[in-house]
């Protein structure tokens, strides 16, 4: 386990390579958990719209983002 | 090519792509190849690798170090109090091993079917063939797979194997009269 002061000195440093980094990654963290969670959506027969409204964006906003990655065109495999 | 190969040469091929599956890797590569050869454990070119201590479990801790998920940095996210293994942890309780991981080609859904051999590591195949004319053998070994991942020099299981400080040549050495006994 990481030690807690540690953890907390890290976390307030002023140094913006470790801030910068923790963003990114939690960007990143973001992205990659909403994809996993739209996927499980559109498995769930949930429609873009609905989608759209448990994430605060427009429909068109999520549609365009993960829409070509499914559909007839995918599961070749 | 494959006709020529031992047995062990063959399991290594064989778990080259279950490990590639299981990694979510997308395609076979000589890390994958690194990996058939040391989780057969007992042949004499796994007990070599296991004497610079490479075994499976510490030769897949160095593929993940050198392939680092640079944009999901665990310390990072550690500094801001989340903890990145308890994430992933959870996310693949549902989504199963690997969800978390960088969406590569072959991703997504169970992976089935065919995984592709890098260029590089359809390199080392070939090097294998030409490492075992070279010392007249008339099978190839995985011994000459590991050879020719020597030989090749550049792929990520090179690097595994020089960052764990082992000096290819005399690994080609301990290598080569492993073959012979």
């Amino acid at each position: 386990m990481a030690d807690t002061a540690q953890v907390a000195t890290a976390a307030s440093s002023k140094d913006p390579s470790v801030g910068l980094k923790a963003v990114r990654s939690l960007r990143t963290l973001v992205e990659r958990l909403e994809a996993l969670q739209v996927d499980n959506a559109r498995d769930q027969g949930w429609t873009w719209e609905q989608i759209a409204q448990q994430l605060g964006v427009t429909r068109q906003a999520v549609h365009k983002k993960y829409a070509a990655g499914r559909g007839l065109l995918r599961r070749k495999d | 090519m494959f006709e020529r190969f031992t047995e062990e040469a063959r399991n290594t091929v064989v778990l080259a792509q279950q490990e590639a599956r299981e990694l979510h890797a997308g395609h076979i590569g000589t890390e994958h190849l690194l990996l058939g050869l040391v989780g057969q454990g007992g042949t004499p070119v796994a007990d070599v690798l296991d004497r610079h201590g490479l075994d499976r479990a510490s030769t897949i801790r160095a593929i993940a170090r050198l392939t680092g998920d640079a944009a999901l940095d665990a310390d990072a996210l550690g500094a801001v109090g989340i903890d990145l293994d308890a994430v992933r942890e959870r996310v693949e309780a549902t989504f199963g091993p690997g969800a978390l991981d960088a969406p590569g080609p072959g991703r997504g859904r169970a992976q089935s079917g065919h995984i592709p051999f890098t260029p590089r590591a359809k390199k080392v195949l070939e090097l294998s063939l030409r490492e075992a004319v070279a010392l007249k053998s008339k099978s190839i070994g995985d011994g000459h797979i590991l050879l020719g991942v020597l030989r090749e020099g550049d792929g990520l299981a090179m690097k595994v194997i020089s960052e764990r400080g082992i000096d290819a040549a005399t690994l080609r050495q301990e290598v080569t009269s492993a073959l012979r006994s």
